[in-house]
């Protein structure tokens, strides 16, 4: 298992495959059925019967909004490990996750009767500045270090988390189950106006991270290394934070915490082509996508009347295939 | 000749403790220095100052007479390298794709691998004995082989003066020689300017042109081998009891430890 699929140029192609496997089978599950013919009369001819609207209006979005947040999650989370050099870090680790609920519930319990226009926006606002916050409180002169990130990031997350329960708490009733459902993350308000929000974020986002391929790599031998190797240490580490905390902001706003994905997606890539950023980070989000879409797909068709967040679905069916990938390969960690 | 990197009393602190004061030593082209001293002498604190990654708090450091804050990272990188943290374990990464990343100062940003890295690479796993280990990841090798690698991607950076924080450490004796072995190698190839730290008081004799013997934060002594390697500096710096004589076979200084330890002070 020592070469772990590195260099083995078919897992592209292969990974590809998978998402667009995922999304075809996500697009023909539901409650109605869809032919394929009707669906392509649908695509070439502009209109079409219920089924195809059902196709093009809901399934669909709803795929690709699923793709999206899986492949940024996990591209998220390749981001986090390298610059924390942790391999148990995600995309929430620095309070990021807190500070998006605390902002979307803000508006959602308490200012407007229907927010959803800008309660991204207000999601999005809240992970940015607690993603700032941790950032300069875990500053010092000498840089930031890891260890600090992550200690503010947790004093920061239980700090925002108590938060959250005192605006549930105080919340009106009537409002508290839909901002319970958002928390756990679903992917329900797929429609083509909230891929449409987000594309922008993970296209940039993830092109960044791209960008950034070689300074991950060298951010792994850690800071003296990598500084004596020729990086310039702050300058990539602050353009990761920031670029992944856009990430995982825009994303928390648009489909609640959606745990699991950003964690272990990158692990399983890492056995698939190696820490090599240039080939983990498509990967990770090929991946991240396939899992997120498939576990989305298994979320609707165990429960039709859609109760079910996907967020328990990534978990129940993630663990026990990452634990299978991650124990094959016992010497990698 | 000029040297090519030189400390003129450096003085450094990690807040109010001292940690080094009037530092001065110089790195000189085709040279190996061995910077010798017990734990906590300062040696790694100096090495990182050398390597621009600490400004020092007094005195100054030049490379090629430009202190290491003139340069652009990736400039520096390619005049200077330094072997010291050990290579992550976290994540699995192969040995050569550890050793590829000390290419970075040689490529753009952006830029992938030319055929002169991948050769550059594979000369610096090749004198290292790592070549057959080549394609294990970091995790799946020994503690001594990992250190090896270390020297590797330092090797492979390609750089004129190397910095070597106690690349010995963990090494079996066929390997420490093999160490310096490659140093003296370099040294009459590339006519590196090599600084080593180092616990080896008999091998650094056999190889280094100079010693420094650094403790408590000051330079005790400096020079050739057998003028720093003496009993009373020995004593002085480590506080242990040692004999001092010439090596019959290679006329090298060699130290011999001697049993009991002297009175403190």
């Amino acid at each position: 298992m020592t070469g772990g699929g590195k260099g083995s140029g078919a897992v592209f192609p292969v990974l590809a495959a998978a998402l667009l496997g995922a999304l075809a089978l996500s697009a023909a599950t539901g409650p109605v059925t869809v032919s394929p013919r009707a669906a392509i009369d649908a695509l070439f001819r502009g209109a079409g019967d219920t089924g195809a609207r059902v196709l093009f209006s809901l399934r669909l979005p709803r795929a690709l909004l699923g793709a999206l947040v899986g492949g940024a999650l996990a591209s998220s989370g390749v981001a986090f490990q390298a610059l924390l050099r942790n391999p148990l870090a995600d995309p929430y680790i620095l309070g990021v996750s807190g500070g998006a609920a605390v902002g979307a519930l803000t508006v959602a319990l308490f200012l407007s009767a229907d927010a959803s226009p800008v309660l991204p926006l207000c999601a999005f606002a809240g992970a940015a500045l607690s993603a700032l916050g941790v950032f300069l409180l875990a500053r010092r002169r000498s840089g930031v270090s890891p260890e600090r990130l992550i200690l503010m990031g947790v004093v920061v997350g239980a700090f925002l988390n108590a938060v959250i329960m005192l605006m549930v708490t105080l919340a009106p009733p009537g409002k508290i189950p839909g901002a319970l459902y958002w928390l756990m993350g679903d992917l329900g308000l797929g429609t083509p106006r909230r891929v449409a929000v987000l594309f922008p974020y993970v296209a940039l986002g993830t092109v960044v991270l791209y960008l950034l391929s070689r300074g991950l790599d060298l951010l792994l031998l850690g800071d003296a290394a990598a500084f004596q190797a020729g990086l310039s240490v702050e300058r990539v580490k602050t353009a990761t934070y920031l670029t992944a905390s856009l990430l995982a902001g825009s994303v928390v706003a648009v489909s609640g915490l959606i745990g699991f994905v950003g964690l272990i997606v990158p692990h399983g890539a890492r056995v698939l082509v190696g820490s090599g950023h240039r080939r983990l980070l498509p990967a990770a989000f090929l991946m991240g996508g396939a899992f997120l879409v498939l576990s989305d797909t298994l979320a609707r068709a165990a429960s039709p009347t859609g109760e079910l967040p996907v967020g328990a679905v990534t978990a129940l069916a993630g663990a026990p295939f990452f634990l299978h990938l991650l124990r094959r390969n016992g010497r990698r960690p | 000749m000029k040297p090519i990197l030189s400390a003129a009393g450096v003085g450094f602190g990690y807040g109010d403790r001292e940690v080094l004061r009037g530092v001065s030593i110089d790195l000189f082209p085709g040279e190996v220095t061995i910077l010798l001293g017990p734990n906590g002498a300062g040696k790694s604190t100096l090495i990182r100052i050398l390597s621009g990654i600490l400004a020092p708090r007094d005195g100054a450091v030049l490379l090629e007479g430009r202190p290491p804050s003139a340069y652009r990272r990736r400039e520096m990188a390619r005049l200077l390298s330094v072997a010291g943290q050990d290579p992550p374990v976290d994540f699995p990464m192969t040995v050569r794709a550890y050793v590829g990343l000390g290419r970075f100062p040689h490529q753009g940003f952006f830029g992938g691998t030319s055929p002169e890295d991948a050769e550059e690479v594979e000369r610096a796993l090749a004198m290292s004995e790592l070549a057959g280990l080549a394609d294990r990841t970091l995790a799946e090798i020994s503690a001594g082989e990992r250190q090896r690698a270390a020297v590797a991607r330092a090797i492979a950076q390609g750089a004129r003066v190397m910095l070597l924080d106690e690349p010995t450490a963990f090494l079996d004796i066929r390997h420490r020689v093999a160490f310096y072995e490659i140093v003296t190698q370099l040294k009459e190839t590339c006519g590196i300017a090599a600084l080593v730290a180092s616990h080896d008081l008999s091998l650094c004799a056999e190889y280094g042109e100079r010693i420094v013997l650094l403790s408590g934060g000051t330079v005790a002594a400096q020079g050739r081998p057998e003028e720093v390697l003496t009993p009373s500096n020995v004593r002085a710096a480590y506080g242990v009891a040692v004999a001092c004589d010439r090596n019959p076979a290679t006329g090298a200084i060699r130290v011999t430890p001697l049993r009991g330890m002297p009175p403190a002070g």
